[in-house]
């Protein structure tokens, strides 16, 4: 199992910091699942792993949103704490990337997974675009992950200090 | 006080990780407290009573909690950090958006509490290397209600 600290490579880290990170990690959570005795069904264990190649590739957010989305229908209401966690995982690594026209530059937009289909997660994506007074003629959207770049790791209690002077 | 007590706060006094360590878990438990606060005042839906009592419950604990901890970071010669733009940048906990639904609120309880269990076994550990046992009891007390209230909250989710 990869460890925490290689597996979440946190592309931001004001929204989703190391520290929140050891134990929401989405792939760690999966990991747990998989591990736990009689907790999947075969089935399950399979879409479970498929989830878990995406999470890693991070080359396909569409196809790993889909399964996400499957997964959570299916069992979220038995493991609900770690669909939870899995979800904010995906809320803080991907992104909806929105052309309101095809020649139009891309607008990214946070994805956020309130509901449990990918069309309606595409069109609340939509909708905030529109909010920021896009207009959109024959908008385009992809969810993508967010770009990867190495998190610092934090020493025990190094930052409380320097955090604190900061601050005031 | 005995001789033993005196020279071990002494020296606990000279290592700043149990007071960094404290300061953390103040700021952890601060934000905590606020955000179980929050979850009491905008929880809605069948569990309403039920749930809004049990945050009152925790976030009075935690009110509890803050002082007896900020009291031992004085108690060792330092001082408590305060003010909530200082509270929120040491603590780095992820704020809840509401509306959320029952379930969603206690979910991110439970990520939180975990945020502080963790912070807390650490400052506990390096108390009871410096032998600073006040500090160590201490963080034992709190580490004990975060995970009576995290066993409850996990009950809660379950089918």
């Amino acid at each position: 199992m990869d460890s925490p600290s290689t597996s979440c490579s946190t592309a931001s880290p004001a929204e989703c910091a190391p520290a929140h990170c050891r134990r929401s990690c989405a792939l760690e959570v999966i990991d747990e699942l998989l591990a736990s005795p009689g907790a999947v069904s075969g089935e399950e264990s399979d879409l479970l792993l498929d989830l878990r190649w995406r999470l890693r590739r991070r080359d396909d957010a569409e196809a790993a949103l889909r399964l996400f989305c499957d997964l959570r229908l299916r069992m979220e209401q038995r493991h609900y704490l770690a669909f939870f966690r899995i979800r904010r995982w995906l809320e803080n690594h991907l992104l909806a990337s929105i052309r309101t026209c095809p020649l139009a530059e891309a607008q990214f937009v946070g994805v956020k997974l309130n509901h449990y289909c990918v069309e309606a997660v595409r069109r609340v994506s939509l909708c905030t675009a529109l909010e920021r007074g896009a207009v959109l003629l024959a908008p385009r959207l992809r969810f993508t992950f967010r770009p990867v770049e190495a998190a610092p790791i934090p020493s025990a209690f190094a930052s409380v200090t320097s955090a604190a002077e900061a601050a005031a | 006080m005995s001789t033993a007590t005196k020279s071990t706060t002494a020296a606990a006094k000279k290592d700043t990780r149990v007071i960094d360590g404290l300061n953390l878990v103040l700021a952890d438990s601060y934000a905590l407290m606020a955000l179980t606060h929050l979850a009491h005042w905008n929880v809605e839906g069948a569990d309403f009573f039920p749930l809004h009592k049990a945050f009152q419950e925790q976030y009075e604990d935690l009110f509890e909690a803050v002082d007896e901890i900020a009291e031992r970071v004085r108690a060792l010669d330092a001082y408590a950090i305060g003010g909530l733009t200082t509270l929120a940048k040491v603590a780095q906990m992820e704020e809840f958006k509401s509306p959320m639904t029952q379930k969603d609120y206690v979910a991110a309880l439970i990520v939180a509490h975990e945020k502080v269990t963790d912070d807390a076994v650490r400052t506990r550990d390096i108390a009871g290397e410096t032998s600073d046992l006040q500090s160590q009891d201490l963080m034992i007390k709190r580490l004990q209600a975060h995970e009576k209230t995290l066993w409850m909250l996990k009950s809660y989710l379950k089918n």
